[in-house]
């Protein structure tokens, strides 16, 4: 007997007992879905993250000096005494070229940026509606900040060491806040009043996601200050700043520098410092992806189980209801292997076609799912498709084998007495 | 004529040993020859379904030989045995046993499927055998949709699809009224005329009276073997 008629015959079983079968396959379709569904959205979530992640550029150090000295002055604030060690740091990173790219400070300026008619104070977003502006962020930087995130000048120049050292009230614009400000003008030229200080625009910078990426993304929505115009603008001392690892140096092997030269720098009694490589985030992020993956992934194979075992219990009762025809068939000519065939392709299609059925909802669940959840558009990769219609059918053979077997093991004799 | 069936001092014993043993067959020694028409004739309880299912290859003996055209059966492998039950014997029973899921076609068609042959001429093959029982154009009925004597032709028609050398009619007639019980043992006795051996399973005399050898069982042994005048119909 061939597969042809084997898969016909399995067909015409199949469908003869429609409610039947469309019970036994629930199992399996909910399995399925349930599989797809998460397993597709947690790697969708999982790369559009990993594209922001890169987008920000990699290879990171994180350096934060402390002062934990304070003094109050006249005013009665408190103060921190001790060095400024971003001067010295600077100049230590730019004598390593070797190994660093870049170092810059990051840290967030409390500003209130304001050109015109439009005003950051005023601008919102609303998550539910995802409209709206979101306020860009203003940092204090250096003239390397674009080095290490991976910025380019599309408009304009980049800030310059000159600007840092003399003071220059000048800034530079991430692709959303110029358009959030100038829409399609130019910036460059253009002043911007920040906390009612003139601040002119001398460059704007290349966006880093484009297209779906950038949806619901704020990357780009930001103002770059020299940090000298801390002095002017205000805010906390400086404490964080990022040094990123020319490609292919370890960020281990930098951390252990700057931590080394850190320490014969900075005086213990004021001052402490903390160097840690970037990766750790990511890193971090991808282990807690992992563990959730893993626990909704075993539920979802735990209801597939329970499926295969709805399906072998079906298959069972079928075999059992089927006594008499398979009697006939083995008096007629059919061997124990095409008794096997027989019902083990009925059943790797019962499970194939809730596998399908199940692929077709866990394709919906997904683009629910990513909507409701993480306000992105996912759709089960090709190869999560074929896995599950694979695993579906090879559910179906693994399950279906025992009352497979069962069913060729009966005596012709015996099987043609049954009822 | 060459010897076709040769039973050797056949035993076919369940619960061998214990108080409860019963001797379905109890020492049968028989032989059929090609282009023979037996009818084998006991009570119920005698033995002879059982002597129908260990000549059909459907039961392994307890003991004893049985050659098939000079095979021993005994030795033979599941595979073997089907392709004999498929290729050498076509069975036709008291109740029929067509699949009721499929339908007449497909019934008769089945037993060519298993033989591997391609859907045109399996169709065609089937067509000739309905054709032969007089059913060529209900090919697409269900069995449940026809009276016992349509099905029981259904049954002939797949048993003769394969032109088996022997068939096999255990109590053919046991489920049908006379007139159509009278059309199934004259098609025997016409397909006995063209050449196949027929193996007759009855408890009935005057339908053993169909065949030219009465072969008579009672507790599992031959009681009687004797050549009778056929009542031809």
């Amino acid at each position: 007997m061939n597969i042809r008629q084997a898969v016909k015959m399995a067909w015409k079983s199949i469908i003869g007992k429609k409610g039947r079968s469309m019970l036994t396959m629930l199992g399996v379709i909910i399995g399925i879905a349930a599989v797809m569904t998460i397993v597709s959205v947690m790697s969708g979530y999982a790369a559009k993250t990993m594209e922001q992640f890169s987008a920000m550029g990699s290879n990171k150090i994180t350096v934060n000096i402390y002062n934990y000295m304070y003094e109050v002055d006249e005013n009665g604030n408190a103060v921190s005494v001790g060095k400024d060690y971003f001067p010295d740091l600077y100049a230590y990173c730019k004598s390593i070229p070797q190994y660093v790219v870049g170092i810059t400070p990051e840290a967030y300026a409390s500003v209130n940026v304001v050109y015109g008619t439009k005003n950051s104070a005023n601008f919102q977003w609303d998550w539910e509606t995802q409209t709206g502006q979101m306020p860009p962020d203003v940092y204090y930087v250096s003239d390397q900040y674009s080095a290490c995130n991976n910025l380019t000048i599309t408009k304009g120049r980049d800030l310059s060491e000159l600007d840092v050292e003399r003071y220059n009230q000048v800034c530079v614009l991430g692709s959303q806040a110029a358009e959030a400000f100038f829409d399609s003008a130019d910036p460059v030229g253009k002043v911007l009043q920040l906390n009612g200080q003139s601040f002119e625009v001398v460059g704007v910078y290349a966006p880093r996601l484009t297209g779906s990426s950038a949806q619901n993304s704020f990357i780009d929505n930001f103002i770059l200050l020299p940090y000298t115009a801390r002095r002017l603008l205000g805010g906390d001392r400086i404490e964080n700043f990022i040094i990123k690892a020319r490609d292919g140096v370890s960020t281990t092997e930098v951390a252990t520098r700057v931590r080394g030269f850190l320490k014969g720098l900075i005086d213990p009694s004021t001052s402490d410092s903390y160097v840690s490589p970037d990766d750790r985030g990511l890193q971090y992020m991808n282990e807690q992806m992992g563990m959730i993956s893993l626990v909704l992934g075993g539920i979802a194979a735990i209801s597939l189980l329970v499926g295969g075992i709805g399906i072998m219990n079906i298959m069972l009762v079928t075999v059992t209801e089927r006594t008499r025809e398979i009697g006939i068939r083995r008096a007629i000519g059919a061997q124990r292997s095409s008794i096997v065939t027989q019902f083990l392709i009925e059943a790797a299609m019962l499970c194939g076609i809730g596998g399908i059925i199940g692929i077709l909802i866990g394709t919906l669940g997904c683009y629910v799912a990513g909507n409701l959840l993480f306000q992105m558009t996912i759709y089960p990769s090709a190869s999560v498709t074929a896995g599950a219609l694979g695993f579906s059918v090879l559910l179906g053979l693994i399950f279906g084998s025992y009352p497979a077997i069962k069913a060729s093991k009966l005596q012709p004799v015996e099987a043609l007495r049954a009822e | 004529m060459a010897n076709l069936i040769e039973l050797r001092n056949i035993f076919k014993i369940y619960g061998e040993g214990l108080e409860s043993e019963v001797r379905a067959l109890d020492g049968v020694t028989l032989t059929v020859e090609k282009g023979e028409f037996v009818a084998i004739v006991g009570q119920s309880g005698s033995g002879k379904s059982t002597m129908m299912n260990v000549l059909g290859c459907l039961d392994i003996p307890t003991r004893g030989d049985y050659l098939l055209e000079g095979t021993d059966v005994r030795e033979l492998t599941d595979k073997e045995l089907s392709r004999i039950r498929n290729k050498e014997i076509g069975f036709i029973f008291q109740q029929y046993n067509l699949i009721q899921t499929l339908t007449v076609l497909e019934n008769v068609e089945l037993p060519l499927i298993y033989q591997g042959i391609r859907a045109d001429d399996r169709y065609d093959m089937a067509l000739a055998a309905l054709d032969r029982v007089g059913l060529a154009k209900r090919i697409k009925h269900k069995p449940t949709e026809m009276s016992g004597g349509q099905q029981q032709r259904v049954a002939i028609a797949r048993a003769i699809a394969t032109k088996p050398p022997i068939i096999m009619a255990d109590e053919p007639t046991g489920a049908l009224d006379s007139r159509t019980g009278h059309e199934v043992l004259e098609f025997l006795q016409q397909l006995n005329r063209e050449g196949t051996t027929v193996i007759l399973i009855t408890h009935d005399n005057g339908i053993a009276a169909t065949a030219r050898r009465c072969v008579r069982l009672q507790d599992g042994k031959i009681v009687e073997d004797r050549e009778q005048e056929v009542d031809w119909l």
